[in-house]
This record gives C-alpha cells, sequence and structure tokens, in this order.
C-alpha cells in the first residue's frame, strides 16, 4: 500500500516538476538557484544536502514551496458543470448580455472596438493618473445588468419543481439538486471561531493571553511580522484565520494570494496600459460610467476614483484573466478592431472576458486602504478576483459560486431563523431578494471599510466565501425585532440599509459558537 | 406610553423648564435640545443655554452680568485664539515665556534654508507655518523673505472667513503691488478688516490619490484655567475637488488650494454625495494601512500636541468666564513628512451640513457637546466642577484635564494637609 502511495507522490511530484517548467517565475527561479550551485557554499559530494540548505538560506525554499501552494490552488478540474440546466442557463444569460451590449453599440451608433485616434490616445495618456478629470460624455451609455437583474435569472434557474403545491412559493433555491453544509458543518470549517479562540475583530485591546504583550493586538502584531517575514503562504492563510491587523494586511494578502510585484508585474501592467491606449473599446465608456456612478460618489471610497479607474481599464485588456474564468464564461465575444486588419484584427471583447455590471467597481474599492500605488492595487485587486469574486457573478453549481451561495443562505435561514423564514414567507418577499446585493458585492459598499477588510480576512483565511451567507443571516437575526415590525419589501430593505454600526466578528463568531 | 422627551418635561416641571435661544437656524442645533425636552426661547427672556454668534455674544458680555444657571457657546475675547494675527502673536508670546523659563519644550535649532540663508526653528513648538502680520511686520517680512528664496506664500484677511479674501503670492513684486494697493484702500487706524496674515504655503501637503486637504477637527473647551479641553472623535479630512498641481498657472485656481468647503462647493467637480468629506477613521485606516501604525500613531500624537500647545498659549489671556464653553474648529494640514501644521482655529464651526452622513454628524456633535458641557441633572449650573462622567464624555476624547492631573498628583500624598484644592 505504502509503495502505491509513494508512486502516486512521485508520479505528481515528476508533474509538478515539469508544469513549473511552463510558470511564468521558472526562468528567474532556475537562474538563482544555478547562481547557488556556483557558489562556495554547494560542494559537488554532498550535493543534494548543501543545495538544498543554501536554497533554504536564500529564501528560495520558501519560494518553491510557495509556488507548488499557489499552483495547487489554481488547479481546476475544467470538466463541464454536471448541472446541464445551469450550464445552459449560464450560456442563455451570456447571450444576452452580449445582445444588449451589441444593441447598445448600434443604438449609440459606434463600435465594439476601434482604434484610438492619436489626438484620444495623447489625452488619455496625458490623463492617466487623474482621469476623473478626463471628460466624456456618458449620458447614453448605460450598465448592461445590474444585481437585481442577475437575481432574476438565478431565480428562474429554480424554477423546475416537480410537484407544484398551492400553498409552495416557487422560488426557493432549494429545488436545485447542490450540496451545501449546514451550521454545524459550517462550525466545523470555522473551527477556530467556533471555539471562541480570541480574534482580533472582537475586541483588539483584550489583555493578551500570551506573556509579554498587553492586549491581543500587539500579540498579532508581533507574531504578524515573523508570519510575514518567513513569507510562506499556507503559514500566512492560517494567520489570517484570526484576523490581520491594518498595518500588516498589505504585505500578506499579497503574500498569500502571491500577488507580490516585481519588475515583471510592473511591465505587464503598462503592457495593459498600452492596450488600453491603443484600441478603444465600448466597455471604456461602461467601465467610466461605473467607477463614477459608484466609487465617486461613495463617502469611503471617492477619494481614489483615479486610482481606479487606471486599475479597471488595464483589468479589462488582461487576457490572463480570460483564462482563469475560462470555464465559466462562455465564449467570449470576438469583434472586429475597427482601424486594424490582417490577422490581429479580432479581438476578445473585453480580452478579459468580463462584463462589468454595475456596481463592479466595488470589487477593487476595499484594496484602496491597502495600497496607494496602481500596480500593486491591480495585482491584488485581480488576484482576489481570479479567485474568489468571480464566482459571485457567474451561474455554476460550484460549491462557492453565488448560486450555492444563494442556497446555503436559503437553507441556514430557515434552520435556524424559522420565526423570520415563515415571517418572509407571510409578508411575501423572497428573503433571497434582501441580502442577495451583499452576496454578489461580498459587502463591498455596505460595510465600512474597516469592518469589510476584518471579513476578507476571514474570506482568505479559510479560502471559502460561505462566511458571506453566514454573515447575512447573522445581520438578519441581529435585526429580527425590526424585521418582523414591516411588511413591505421597501422597509426590510430599510431595516438593513445602514450597516455602519454593525460589529461583523463578533456578530459571527456567535452564530459559530455553539449556545 | 410616555416617550423621553415627555418624561424630560415631567422631570424639568417639577424643577423649571430649561430654555435655548440661538441665532442660528440649525436643526443640528435646534434637533439636539428640543430632543432634551427644552423650550426654545428668544434671547430676550430667560434661557439657560444661548447658541450665539459671535456678533450677538460680545453684545451679551458687554451688556450684563450671566445668571448661575446661564450657560454660553463662547468665550468672551475667543478672538485671542481664533483671529489669525492674534493666535500668532500669542503663540509667539508663549513660546518666549517658556524659553524665559528655560524650558526644554522651547529648544530650538538651526535650519538652512534652500535660499541660502538659515532661520532657528523651535524643535518642538514649530506647528505653525512660518508667519507675519500685514501691515505690521511687512519690512521685517521683506527681509526673511530673502532668506527663503523662491518660495509660495498664503495671504489670508484676519477678518474674514470661509476662504474670503484669500490667495497665493510667490514673488515679492506681485506683494509690494498689493501692498501698496491696499494701504490705498485702508483707514489710518487699522480695524480687523485691514489685518492680514501671510504664511509660508505649505507646498508638500500629504496627498491621497492625488488629492490635497485638511484636517477639520473639533476641540471643545469647557475651561482655560484649568485647561479643560476634548477632542472629538469623529473629525474630518476636507478634499480638493481637483487634483492638486504646483504649477504656477494654478496658483489662481482657488479649487485646487483652498479646501474649505464653502469654495470647494462652487467647483465643477463638486460632488454633493459626499462633499469632499472622508471621516477621520478611514483616514487613520489608510495610514495605518499604507504607512504603518508606528507613524500613524505619532502623526496623532503631533496633532495633540499641536492643539494643547496652542491652547496653552492662550490661558493666560483667555477671559475665564465659567458660564462659556466653547467649540473651535482646528484646521490642520499635513506634510508629506506627516507633520502636522496649524492653519487656523475657527470659532462657530460651520453647522451647515453639507451631505446625509455630515448632517449626522453635526447633529451628534451638538449632542455630544451638551452632554459635556452639563452637569448630570441636566441644569446649566455655573458651581458644577466640570467634570462630566465617563459615559457623559460620550464621543469625546479627553484632551487635556489640568484639573484631574492636578487632583491626581496630589492625590498620592498621604498627608491630610496635601495641597488640594477645592473643587467647588
Amino acid at each position: 500500500m505504502e509503495d502505491i502511495k509513494d508512486d502516486a507522490i512521485h508520479h505528481t511530484a515528476m508533474k509538478l516538476a515539469e508544469e513549473i517548467k511552463n510558470l511564468s517565475i521558472y526562468k528567474s527561479f532556475y537562474s538563482d538557484v544555478q547562481k547557488l550551485v556556483s557558489s562556495p557554499n554547494v560542494k559537488k559530494e554532498d550535493f543534494k544536502q548543501t543545495l538544498q540548505q543554501a536554497m533554504k538560506e536564500k529564501g528560495l525554499d520558501t519560494k518553491l514551496r510557495n509556488t507548488v501552494f499557489h499552483w495547487v490552488r489554481t488547479q481546476n478540474k475544467n470538466k463541464l458543470d454536471p448541472l446541464t440546466s445551469l450550464s445552459k442557463a449560464s450560456a442563455q444569460w451570456e447571450k444576452r448580455i452580449h445582445k444588449s451590449l451589441n444593441s447598445m453599440c448600434s443604438d449609440l451608433e459606434t463600435s465594439l472596438a476601434k482604434i484610438r485616434p492619436q489626438t484620444e490616445h495623447e489625452e488619455l495618456a496625458e490623463k492617466w493618473n487623474e482621469l476623473s478629470t478626463y471628460s466624456l460624455d456618458l449620458s447614453k451609455y448605460r450598465p448592461v445588468y445590474a444585481p437585481k437583474d442577475f437575481l432574476d435569472v438565478l431565480l428562474t434557474l429554480s424554477g423546475y419543481v416537480p410537484f407544484t403545491r398551492e400553498d409552495e412559493p416557487k422560488w426557493e433555491f432549494a429545488h436545485l439538486p447542490l450540496q451545501v453544509k449546514n451550521l454545524d458543518q459550517l462550525r466545523k470549517t470555522y473551527v477556530e471561531w467556533a471555539n471562541g479562540e480570541p480574534l482580533l475583530g472582537v475586541n483588539p485591546n483584550m489583555p493578551s493571553i500570551v506573556q509579554g504583550f498587553a492586549t491581543l493586538e500587539a500579540e498579532r502584531i508581533a507574531l504578524g511580522e515573523r508570519v510575514a517575514a518567513l513569507g510562506y503562504a499556507p503559514v500566512i492563510q492560517e494567520y489570517l484565520k484570526k484576523g490581520s491587523p491594518q498595518c500588516l494586511r498589505a504585505r500578506l494578502w499579497s503574500q498569500v494570494l502571491g500577488a507580490e510585484v516585481k519588475q515583471q508585474q510592473t511591465n505587464y501592467f503598462n503592457q495593459l496600459k498600452k492596450s488600453v491606449l491603443e484600441v478603444d473599446l465600448m466597455i471604456d465608456k461602461l467601465i467610466f460610467k461605473d467607477v463614477q456612478l459608484t466609487a465617486s460618489n461613495d463617502d469611503q471610497y471617492f477619494v481614489f476614483e483615479d486610482l481606479l479607474y487606471q486599475v479597471m481599464l488595464c483589468f479589462s485588456r488582461d487576457s490572463e484573466v480570460l483564462s482563469a474564468v475560462r470555464s465559466l464564461a462562455g465564449a467570449a465575444l470576438t469583434v472586429a478592431v475597427k482601424g486594424r486588419h490582417g490577422p490581429d484584427c479580432l479581438t476578445a471583447f473585453p480580452p478579459s472576458g468580463v462584463i462589468p455590471f454595475h456596481g463592479f467597481t466595488m470589487y477593487a474599492t476595499p484594496f484602496c486602504y491597502l495600497y496607494d500605488e496602481p500596480v500593486q492595487l491591480y495585482y491584488i485587486f485581480r488576484a482576489f478576483y481570479m479567485r474568489y469574486w468571480h464566482r459571485l457573478h457567474y451561474i455554476s453549481t460550484h460549491p462557492q459560486g453565488i448560486v450555492s451561495l444563494c442556497l446555503l443562505y436559503e437553507r441556514l435561514l430557515e434552520a435556524n431563523e424559522p420565526l423570520l423564514w415563515i415571517h418572509f414567507r407571510n409578508i411575501n418577499v423572497n428573503p433571497i431578494r434582501v441580502v442577495f446585493k451583499w452576496l454578489m458585492r461580498a459587502f463591498s459598499g455596505h460595510l465600512p471599510p474597516d469592518q469589510l477588510l476584518l471579513l476578507w480576512d476571514a474570506i482568505l483565511g479559510y479560502d471559502c466565501l460561505e462566511i458571506l451567507p453566514l454573515l447575512a443571516i447573522s445581520i438578519l437575526s441581529f435585526r429580527k425585532e425590526n424585521i418582523f415590525q414591516v411588511n413591505t419589501l421597501q422597509n426590510v430593505d430599510a431595516v438593513l440599509a445602514d450597516l455602519s454600526t454593525i460589529s461583523v466578528i463578533p456578530l459571527l463568531q456567535l452564530a459559530l459558537m455553539k449556545p | 406610553m410616555t416617550t423621553s422627551k415627555e418624561k424630560c418635561r415631567i422631570f424639568n416641571r417639577k424643577e423649571k423648564i430649561l430654555k435655548f435661544c440661538t441665532d442660528f437656524e440649525k436643526s443640528a442645533v435646534i434637533n439636539s435640545f428640543l430632543k432634551r425636552g427644552w423650550d426654545q426661547v428668544t434671547p430676550h427672556e430667560d434661557w439657560n443655554i444661548y447658541w450665539s454668534s459671535t456678533l450677538n455674544c460680545r453684545a451679551l458680555f458687554n451688556s450684563g452680568t450671566l445668571q448661575d444657571n446661564q450657560f454660553i457657546n463662547h468665550f468672551p475675547n475667543h478672538q485671542e485664539l481664533v483671529r489669525k494675527d492674534l493666535l500668532v502673536k500669542n503663540i509667539r508670546r508663549y513660546r518666549k515665556d517658556l524659553e524665559k523659563d528655560r524650558n526644554p519644550v522651547a529648544d530650538k535649532y538651526q535650519e538652512t534654508l534652500p535660499g541660502g540663508g538659515s532661520v532657528t526653528r523651535y524643535l518642538y513648538l514649530d506647528f505653525l507655518p512660518t508667519t507675519y502680520v500685514l501691515p505690521t511686520d511687512y519690512n521685517i517680512f521683506i527681509e526673511e523673505y530673502k532668506k527663503f528664496g523662491q518660495s509660495t506664500w498664503i495671504l489670508k484677511p484676519c477678518g474674514k472667513s470661509q476662504g474670503d479674501g484669500i490667495f497665493l503670492i510667490n514673488s515679492l513684486t506681485k506683494l509690494k503691488k498689493w501692498f501698496r494697493e491696499s494701504k490705498k484702500h485702508s483707514s489710518p487706524n487699522l480695524s480687523s478688516k485691514d489685518v492680514y496674515v501671510i504664511s509660508r504655503y505649505i507646498n508638500n501637503p500629504l496627498l491621497i490619490g492625488g488629492k490635497k486637504f485638511d484636517l477639520r477637527i473639533y476641540v471643545l473647551v469647557t475651561s482655560f484655567r484649568p485647561l479643560k479641553a476634548y477632542i472629538y472623535r469623529n473629525g474630518f479630512c476636507r478634499f480638493c475637488a481637483i487634483k492638486y498641481d504646483t504649477r504656477v498657472t494654478e496658483l489662481d485656481n482657488v479649487y485646487v488650494h483652498l479646501t474649505n468647503v464653502s469654495v470647494q462647493k462652487h467647483a465643477e467637480e463638486y460632488n454633493s454625495e459626499h462633499g469632499g468629506k472622508l471621516s477621520l477613521n478611514n483616514f487613520k485606516l489608510y495610514l495605518e494601512g499604507t504607512r504603518g501604525l508606528d507613524v500613524t500613531k505619532r502623526l496623532f500624537k503631533d496633532i495633540h500636541w499641536l492643539i494643547i500647545h496652542s491652547l496653552k498659549a492662550v490661558t493666560v489671556v483667555m477671559s475665564n468666564d465659567r458660564h462659556c464653553f466653547e467649540c473651535f474648529g482646528y484646521d490642520i494640514i499635513i506634510d508629506d513628512n506627516l507633520k502636522p501644521w496649524l492653519i487656523e482655529v475657527n470659532s462657530s464651526p460651520s453647522m451647515t451640513a453639507t451631505t446625509q452622513s455630515d448632517r449626522i454628524l453635526k447633529n451628534k456633535l451638538v449632542e455630544s457637546i451638551l452632554s459635556v458641557v452639563l452637569p448630570p441633572n441636566g441644569i446649566p449650573d455655573v458651581r458644577w466642577n466640570k467634570t462630566p462622567s465617563d459615559a457623559a464624555i460620550g464621543d469625546f476624547d479627553i484632551l487635556i484635564d489640568e484639573d484631574a492631573l492636578y487632583r491626581n498628583k496630589f492625590a498620592d500624598d498621604d498627608n491630610d494637609n496635601g495641597k488640594k484644592l477645592r473643587i467647588s
């Protein structure tokens, strides 16, 4: 038995070694190792041992481990979605979006893609760092869709009901044959929280149980410094489970996602920028509009609007994003670039394959409290998107996808807050309607930044989005007395409109700890 | 079911209904009093708190005496702190006094300027940008200016507010020209509107998102001797609507340089959703996230230090009338070395709310002020020791309480004849 296991490990290791050769860091990594080999520390007699030692000292050991860690995490089984009804619905939805874009394009008598005229190119380049001053007439452009529209599509998914009973509302996700966790299983996932361990987001000033530190915050900062210095991604992930101090977040988040910025990344970003300047995609107007409608109007994020324009525009040109979400997105729209001829005349629209919806910018805004420089901001946003956010606006059966999260929310509500569940039925309000916008945006724009960042620590730490529906339930539970008093959707929305006083982590920990 | 307001009135009726009057038709002020069950009256009637304008309160102090149960929201000679030229005068005097006492707080050092000359700076008390009063210091200024080389200066009239009449100059010829012009219009006896201050312009402000901002921090003072000051937790940053630009052509573009909301409101890019205001908490979050915890802590320590010493600078000249409290609006600019500079102190900070969150802030501010300023039974009384409970302090933090410091110092003495102040 052991032999088979060893063989399997050996086989995987060989495969891994091959795969690593294809990664972009391979070249510089290999040359670093070569340099080490030629150093006096590495001896021919005891090659393996001395090389391993030297690599450890130089940090190449950590680098290799991190590379393997990130590689494992990005392995997705590129098989087709098992639930054909969902994949059909997904394809239909994508088609609708493309159609909408095309009709917007013809209504406005513009092209989806064209070479940017020289004057425009120059003006855009000049104003690159202050795009909020670049004036565009966006009055006729509207966002392609909003969370509400997406929700309507999701609700039609669950339309299939084998037996209809008169009193059974047709909108439950429960009819979908998807497996989601219940509260006890969530407790096993978030085991540290369920055990009542001290979390930074509850009370940073509580006295520390560790010798030598006055407060929990001081203890976490010291530990966090060591974890950051070690730079080993799985350890950082473990650390993030209990919350990160704001002063260390930028470093830790970059490291855990492998989103650190070196020259290679800066060069790539500049290429994306060049791409934005050269070809005018209609989506640029939609991006401008979205930043203006959301971030520029938000009293927590308006300051950062100029950074956000750069990030969102470059994101749209990034074909590496397309390769990550390809399994979910249908065929990307390909269009001809007006003014370009020959083999290059077609482009994916947009190259990233992602058509932004109303509020898409909010996936990026909270990072502005951690990074004040566009390239770093770009890469952390991109890493989060490619690992988490894309799941929130594509239809799939993935256990972390928006459909499963909605189902999880429904199940948790029914099982743990039965009175609320009944109340919603009585007032004929679909409970998902009340929280959907929170889930789709991972609460960005709904929670104040300091609380949001604590929530996103937990997403990174446990590498899962199930905390979002759990938080939604906890908030409803917290405000249930007020919800019981109202009987229309608008009034329920009003009860939940202001989340500025919510303390996210204590609320969540309370929900996870057994009564 | 009796509402809390009705309960208040029932309680007060046993004693007396408390009355307020105000010169401002500002809901933030009026609602806070009405919430406590107070009645609004005119200034001629018997009021308990008068939320007055600076003009009216001067008349009031000049006219007659106030009763023991009457409070007013200004100190009689608050202009010592609030008028730009008097603030400069007081801080200069304060520093010299400390120097005379050989207090190390007043230690100095020499700084060499790019222009070639050197200037003496205070190590710990250098929080006011180099300022001269015009026309009094005109000749001194011309001499000193040569040391600074190419530099920009900001001229502010002493008698105005809301960014009115402020402009920048970057050449001596421009200043001389302005000075000649102004002399033609001024009266022989200089009134406050003829007095200007000229300060070294902070041309390296800290920028966020490429935009310049200043801080507005509210400081409530209930007594100057002993000094009791409270700093409001929810201050905010006021941002310029457009990007900061140091090019000369932009010198006249007030929207870039001046952060007063009343000026920014008229810029095309002004957004009434957020009004260009970012909360102090978010500012702290941003600094911690991008620059680290230590520098953030140090910055806020420096800000507190600045405020405390500006207040100490005027304690000797302030009339410490026990009927008075005042909430000052401190305007502070932070440069890109994370050093805070005091720009000015305002006496009746605008109670106008520009956005929804602003409305909430101003409402809470007035409520918090009343909570600190009123004795536990809610009735103004000059004989109260002005020591609010922890709960009453609410959204304020104690900036400095010399009374408590003094008491604690002598509480350690075991002797019965320790010099305890009789607090009445």
